[in-house]
Protein backbone atom coordinates (compact mmCIF):
# COMPACT_ATOMS: atom_id res chain seq x y z
CA UNK A 1 0.00 0.00 0.00
CA UNK A 2 3.05 2.45 0.73
CA UNK A 3 5.36 0.59 -1.04
CA UNK A 4 8.58 3.22 -2.68
CA UNK A 5 6.81 5.80 0.06
CA UNK A 6 9.34 7.22 2.35
CA UNK A 7 8.52 8.29 5.91
CA UNK A 8 9.48 10.22 8.13
CA UNK A 9 8.58 9.45 12.30
CA UNK A 10 9.53 11.84 14.80
CA UNK A 11 10.24 10.26 18.50
CA UNK A 12 9.65 6.96 17.55
CA UNK A 13 12.52 5.11 19.30
CA UNK A 14 9.17 4.32 21.23
CA UNK A 15 6.33 4.50 22.70
CA UNK A 16 3.80 5.68 19.90
CA UNK A 17 6.33 6.56 17.98
CA UNK A 18 7.73 3.03 17.71
CA UNK A 19 4.30 1.37 16.99
CA UNK A 20 3.86 4.12 13.82
CA UNK A 21 7.32 3.55 12.47
CA UNK A 22 6.56 -0.46 12.58
CA UNK A 23 2.88 -0.15 11.24
CA UNK A 24 4.33 2.22 8.30
CA UNK A 25 6.79 -0.11 7.87
CA UNK A 26 4.62 -3.10 7.36
CA UNK A 27 2.62 -1.14 4.97
CA UNK A 28 5.64 -1.26 3.15
CA UNK A 29 7.16 2.25 3.21
CA UNK A 30 11.14 3.14 3.86
CA UNK A 31 10.99 4.31 7.58
CA UNK A 32 13.61 6.69 9.02
CA UNK A 33 13.23 6.72 12.91
CA UNK A 34 14.04 10.46 14.83
CA UNK A 35 15.15 9.97 18.27
CA UNK A 36 16.76 11.97 20.37
CA UNK A 37 17.58 10.51 23.68
CA UNK A 38 17.22 6.66 23.58
CA UNK A 39 20.14 5.77 21.14
CA UNK A 40 19.60 1.55 21.80
CA UNK A 41 15.53 1.71 21.35
CA UNK A 42 16.23 3.82 17.98
CA UNK A 43 18.30 1.19 16.34
CA UNK A 44 16.23 -1.85 17.75
CA UNK A 45 13.67 -0.02 16.17
CA UNK A 46 15.56 0.16 13.02
CA UNK A 47 16.32 -3.22 13.35
CA UNK A 48 12.62 -4.42 13.20
CA UNK A 49 11.75 -2.38 10.73
CA UNK A 50 14.07 -3.97 8.02
CA UNK A 51 13.56 -7.02 9.11
CA UNK A 52 9.87 -6.33 7.26
CA UNK A 53 12.11 -6.18 4.02
CA UNK A 54 11.82 -2.33 3.91
CA UNK A 55 14.91 0.35 4.09
CA UNK A 56 15.05 2.10 7.88
CA UNK A 57 17.39 4.32 9.34
CA UNK A 58 18.17 6.42 12.59
CA UNK A 59 18.82 9.91 12.58
CA UNK A 60 19.94 11.87 16.15
CA UNK A 61 17.99 15.45 16.13
CA UNK A 62 16.61 17.79 18.87
CA UNK A 63 13.89 18.63 17.15
CA UNK A 64 13.30 21.41 19.34
CA UNK A 65 16.48 22.99 17.89
CA UNK A 66 15.69 24.63 14.55
CA UNK A 67 18.54 23.83 13.48
CA UNK A 68 19.14 19.81 14.44
CA UNK A 69 16.21 19.67 11.93
CA UNK A 70 18.01 21.41 9.05
CA UNK A 71 20.29 18.73 9.51
CA UNK A 72 18.24 15.91 9.62
CA UNK A 73 16.35 16.80 6.66
CA UNK A 74 19.62 17.35 4.44
CA UNK A 75 20.45 13.82 6.03
CA UNK A 76 17.34 12.50 4.41
CA UNK A 77 17.58 14.30 1.07
CA UNK A 78 21.11 13.14 0.84
CA UNK A 79 20.22 8.99 1.60
CA UNK A 80 16.46 8.98 1.01
CA UNK A 81 16.37 11.79 -2.04
CA UNK A 82 12.87 12.16 -1.12
CA UNK A 83 9.94 12.01 1.63
CA UNK A 84 6.61 11.16 1.26
CA UNK A 85 5.27 11.09 4.78
CA UNK A 86 5.75 13.40 7.72
CA UNK A 87 4.34 12.00 10.86
CA UNK A 88 5.06 14.70 13.43
CA UNK A 89 4.71 12.35 16.85
CA UNK A 90 7.93 13.56 19.21
CA UNK A 91 6.94 15.23 22.28
CA UNK A 92 8.27 16.34 25.63
CA UNK A 93 6.81 18.88 28.40
CA UNK A 94 6.93 18.81 32.49
CA UNK A 95 3.66 18.65 34.76
CA UNK A 96 2.78 22.23 35.25
CA UNK A 97 -0.30 24.15 36.29
CA UNK A 98 -0.72 27.37 34.47
CA UNK A 99 -0.18 29.44 37.18
CA UNK A 100 3.22 27.63 37.47
CA UNK A 101 4.33 27.36 34.13
CA UNK A 102 7.70 29.90 33.38
CA UNK A 103 9.41 30.63 30.36
CA UNK A 104 11.76 27.72 30.10
CA UNK A 105 9.32 25.34 30.63
CA UNK A 106 7.28 27.25 27.84
CA UNK A 107 9.80 27.56 25.07
CA UNK A 108 10.89 23.72 25.79
CA UNK A 109 7.66 22.55 25.24
CA UNK A 110 6.16 24.87 22.70
CA UNK A 111 9.33 24.18 20.85
CA UNK A 112 9.58 20.56 20.81
CA UNK A 113 5.52 19.81 20.52
CA UNK A 114 4.08 22.87 18.48
CA UNK A 115 7.08 24.95 16.66
CA UNK A 116 8.80 21.49 15.22
CA UNK A 117 5.50 20.64 13.22
CA UNK A 118 5.55 24.02 11.51
CA UNK A 119 9.47 23.39 10.85
CA UNK A 120 9.26 20.02 9.68
CA UNK A 121 6.41 20.60 7.46
CA UNK A 122 8.39 23.45 5.73
CA UNK A 123 11.43 21.21 4.87
CA UNK A 124 9.26 18.26 4.21
CA UNK A 125 7.62 19.69 1.52
CA UNK A 126 10.45 20.30 -0.57
CA UNK A 127 11.04 16.77 -0.81
CA UNK A 128 7.55 15.99 -1.56
CA UNK A 129 7.08 15.38 -5.59
CA UNK A 130 3.87 16.18 -7.57
CA UNK A 131 2.09 13.25 -6.28
CA UNK A 132 1.82 14.60 -3.28
CA UNK A 133 2.34 13.03 0.24
CA UNK A 134 0.86 13.14 3.74
CA UNK A 135 1.62 15.45 7.32
CA UNK A 136 0.02 13.39 10.10
CA UNK A 137 0.62 15.26 14.21
CA UNK A 138 0.28 13.53 17.27
CA UNK A 139 -1.81 15.86 19.09
CA UNK A 140 -3.85 14.94 22.81
CA UNK A 141 -6.89 15.60 24.38
CA UNK A 142 -5.41 18.48 26.47
CA UNK A 143 -5.61 20.74 24.13
CA UNK A 144 -9.26 21.23 24.14
CA UNK A 145 -9.60 19.80 27.86
CA UNK A 146 -8.59 20.68 30.84
CA UNK A 147 -6.30 17.70 32.79
CA UNK A 148 -4.48 18.47 35.94
CA UNK A 149 -0.63 19.81 35.80
CA UNK A 150 -1.09 19.96 31.93
CA UNK A 151 -0.99 23.33 31.16
CA UNK A 152 2.62 23.29 29.27
CA UNK A 153 1.15 20.33 26.98
CA UNK A 154 -2.49 20.87 26.65
CA UNK A 155 -1.30 24.37 25.52
CA UNK A 156 1.41 23.32 22.75
CA UNK A 157 -0.96 20.65 21.33
CA UNK A 158 -4.17 23.58 21.01
CA UNK A 159 -1.23 24.71 19.37
CA UNK A 160 0.00 21.92 17.34
CA UNK A 161 -3.58 21.87 16.09
CA UNK A 162 -4.26 25.24 14.32
CA UNK A 163 -0.55 25.04 12.44
CA UNK A 164 -2.02 21.32 11.23
CA UNK A 165 -5.37 23.68 9.99
CA UNK A 166 -3.31 26.05 8.24
CA UNK A 167 -1.02 23.72 6.50
CA UNK A 168 -3.75 21.74 5.33
CA UNK A 169 -5.46 24.55 3.50
CA UNK A 170 -1.91 25.84 1.95
CA UNK A 171 -0.99 22.09 0.94
CA UNK A 172 -4.14 20.34 0.18
CA UNK A 173 -3.76 21.83 -3.79
CA UNK A 174 -0.14 20.30 -4.26
CA UNK A 175 -2.21 16.83 -2.77
CA UNK A 176 -0.75 16.90 0.68
CA UNK A 177 -3.12 15.96 3.36
CA UNK A 178 -2.58 17.55 6.53
CA UNK A 179 -4.31 16.42 9.74
CA UNK A 180 -3.70 15.64 13.37
CA UNK A 181 -4.99 12.46 15.62
CA UNK A 182 -5.65 13.90 19.13
CA UNK A 183 -5.76 10.66 21.95
CA UNK A 184 -6.84 10.50 25.59
CA UNK A 185 -4.34 8.32 27.88
CA UNK A 186 -2.76 6.01 26.12
CA UNK A 187 -1.20 2.88 27.63
CA UNK A 188 2.44 4.34 26.97
CA UNK A 189 5.66 3.52 29.90
CA UNK A 190 4.60 7.95 29.56
CA UNK A 191 0.96 7.83 29.73
CA UNK A 192 0.59 5.50 32.31
CA UNK A 193 3.20 7.80 34.66
CA UNK A 194 1.13 10.87 34.24
CA UNK A 195 -1.90 9.00 34.58
CA UNK A 196 -0.48 7.82 38.40
CA UNK A 197 0.79 11.19 38.91
CA UNK A 198 4.31 10.90 38.32
CA UNK A 199 4.31 7.63 40.75
CA UNK A 200 5.29 3.97 39.05
CA UNK A 201 2.59 2.51 41.59
CA UNK A 202 1.21 -0.35 39.37
CA UNK A 203 -2.10 -0.97 41.50
CA UNK A 204 -3.37 3.08 41.37
CA UNK A 205 -6.30 2.34 39.43
CA UNK A 206 -6.81 4.20 36.03
CA UNK A 207 -10.51 5.19 34.53
CA UNK A 208 -11.42 3.06 31.62
CA UNK A 209 -12.85 4.91 28.81
CA UNK A 210 -16.66 4.08 27.90
CA UNK A 211 -15.10 1.59 25.06
CA UNK A 212 -13.79 -0.22 28.13
CA UNK A 213 -10.16 -0.54 27.86
CA UNK A 214 -7.37 2.13 27.30
CA UNK A 215 -6.40 3.17 23.91
CA UNK A 216 -3.49 1.13 22.58
CA UNK A 217 -0.26 2.87 20.65
CA UNK A 218 -2.06 -0.14 17.65
CA UNK A 219 -5.30 2.07 17.84
CA UNK A 220 -3.00 5.47 17.16
CA UNK A 221 -0.58 3.86 14.58
CA UNK A 222 -4.08 2.09 13.16
CA UNK A 223 -5.49 5.66 11.87
CA UNK A 224 -2.53 7.35 10.93
CA UNK A 225 -2.04 4.11 8.81
CA UNK A 226 -5.30 5.17 7.36
CA UNK A 227 -4.80 8.79 7.19
CA UNK A 228 -1.57 7.91 4.97
CA UNK A 229 -3.74 6.15 2.47
CA UNK A 230 -5.12 7.11 -0.78
CA UNK A 231 -8.71 6.46 1.13
CA UNK A 232 -8.28 9.28 3.59
CA UNK A 233 -6.77 11.82 0.61
CA UNK A 234 -10.50 14.29 0.88
CA UNK A 235 -10.06 14.30 4.76
CA UNK A 236 -8.01 17.54 4.97
CA UNK A 237 -6.65 19.85 8.42
CA UNK A 238 -8.28 17.55 10.61
CA UNK A 239 -8.01 16.53 14.15
CA UNK A 240 -9.88 12.89 15.07
CA UNK A 241 -10.11 12.02 18.40
CA UNK A 242 -9.21 8.79 19.74
CA UNK A 243 -10.61 8.48 23.24
CA UNK A 244 -12.81 5.54 23.27
CA UNK A 245 -15.48 7.94 23.84
CA UNK A 246 -14.15 9.57 27.36
CA UNK A 247 -14.44 13.29 26.28
CA UNK A 248 -17.64 12.88 24.78
CA UNK A 249 -18.99 11.32 28.44
CA UNK A 250 -17.11 13.63 30.68
CA UNK A 251 -20.17 14.95 32.11
CA UNK A 252 -21.95 11.27 32.73
CA UNK A 253 -21.18 9.95 36.27
CA UNK A 254 -19.23 7.26 36.60
CA UNK B 1 41.18 23.12 37.35
CA UNK B 2 40.55 21.68 33.94
CA UNK B 3 39.35 23.71 31.07
CA UNK B 4 36.57 21.20 30.31
CA UNK B 5 35.37 21.38 34.06
CA UNK B 6 35.20 25.20 33.45
CA UNK B 7 33.48 25.35 30.06
CA UNK B 8 31.07 22.35 32.49
CA UNK B 9 30.48 24.56 35.19
CA UNK B 10 29.53 27.91 32.85
CA UNK B 11 26.92 25.92 31.08
CA UNK B 12 25.32 24.48 34.63
CA UNK B 13 25.22 27.96 35.83
CA UNK B 14 23.98 29.41 32.70
CA UNK B 15 21.07 26.59 32.64
CA UNK B 16 20.53 26.20 36.02
CA UNK B 17 20.82 29.51 37.87
CA UNK B 18 22.86 27.79 40.92
CA UNK B 19 26.11 29.35 42.51
CA UNK B 20 29.23 28.66 41.08
CA UNK B 21 30.36 27.96 44.05
CA UNK B 22 28.32 25.19 44.69
CA UNK B 23 29.49 22.81 41.80
CA UNK B 24 32.19 20.74 43.41
CA UNK B 25 32.58 17.26 42.36
CA UNK B 26 30.14 15.97 45.48
CA UNK B 27 27.34 18.35 44.32
CA UNK B 28 24.43 16.19 43.62
CA UNK B 29 21.90 17.68 41.45
CA UNK B 30 19.26 18.36 44.37
CA UNK B 31 22.15 20.63 45.84
CA UNK B 32 22.14 22.55 42.54
CA UNK B 33 18.26 22.35 42.68
CA UNK B 34 18.36 21.09 39.33
CA UNK B 35 14.53 19.54 37.83
CA UNK B 36 15.00 17.11 35.19
CA UNK B 37 13.92 19.36 32.67
CA UNK B 38 17.10 20.94 33.67
CA UNK B 39 19.38 18.21 33.26
CA UNK B 40 18.02 17.61 29.95
CA UNK B 41 18.91 20.98 29.29
CA UNK B 42 22.61 20.87 30.22
CA UNK B 43 23.34 17.39 28.55
CA UNK B 44 22.37 19.09 25.53
CA UNK B 45 24.37 21.95 26.19
CA UNK B 46 27.19 19.81 26.78
CA UNK B 47 26.76 17.64 23.65
CA UNK B 48 26.25 21.00 21.71
CA UNK B 49 29.52 22.11 23.25
CA UNK B 50 32.09 19.44 23.09
CA UNK B 51 30.71 17.59 19.93
CA UNK B 52 29.83 14.57 22.04
CA UNK B 53 26.71 12.43 22.54
CA UNK B 54 25.25 11.99 25.79
CA UNK B 55 22.60 9.17 26.05
CA UNK B 56 20.08 8.33 28.88
CA UNK B 57 21.35 5.36 29.43
CA UNK B 58 24.42 6.88 30.22
CA UNK B 59 23.18 10.07 31.58
CA UNK B 60 21.34 8.03 34.30
CA UNK B 61 24.18 7.15 36.53
CA UNK B 62 25.51 10.21 37.34
CA UNK B 63 25.08 11.36 41.03
CA UNK B 64 27.04 14.30 41.44
CA UNK B 65 28.38 17.12 39.30
CA UNK B 66 31.98 14.83 39.44
CA UNK B 67 30.56 12.46 37.56
CA UNK B 68 29.25 14.77 34.54
CA UNK B 69 32.89 16.25 34.64
CA UNK B 70 34.64 12.40 34.29
CA UNK B 71 32.16 11.55 31.98
CA UNK B 72 32.30 14.42 29.52
CA UNK B 73 36.53 14.46 29.75
CA UNK B 74 36.24 10.65 28.70
CA UNK B 75 34.39 11.31 25.99
CA UNK B 76 35.84 14.17 24.67
CA UNK B 77 39.32 11.96 25.14
CA UNK B 78 38.33 9.77 23.37
CA UNK B 79 36.99 11.78 20.62
CA UNK B 80 41.22 13.47 20.43
CA UNK B 81 42.08 10.03 20.56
Amino acid sequence: MLSGKVALVTGSSRGIGRTIALKLAASGADVIVNYFRHREEAEQAVADIRQMGVRSQAIRANIGDAAKIEEMFAEIARDFGRLDILINNAASGRPRSALDLDTKVWEWTMDINARALLLCAQQAVALMGPEGGRIVSISSVGSSFVLPQYAAIGISKATLEAITRYLAVELAPRGIAVNAVSASLVATETGLLYARGGKSDEEAPIPMPPAGRLVSTDDIANTVAFLCSEAAAMIIGQTIVIDGGTSLAALSPR
Amino acid sequence: MSTTEDTIKDIVVKIVHCERDILKPEATFQDMKADSLDMVQVLVALEDEFGIEIPDEDAQKFKNFGDFVNYVETKVAEKKG
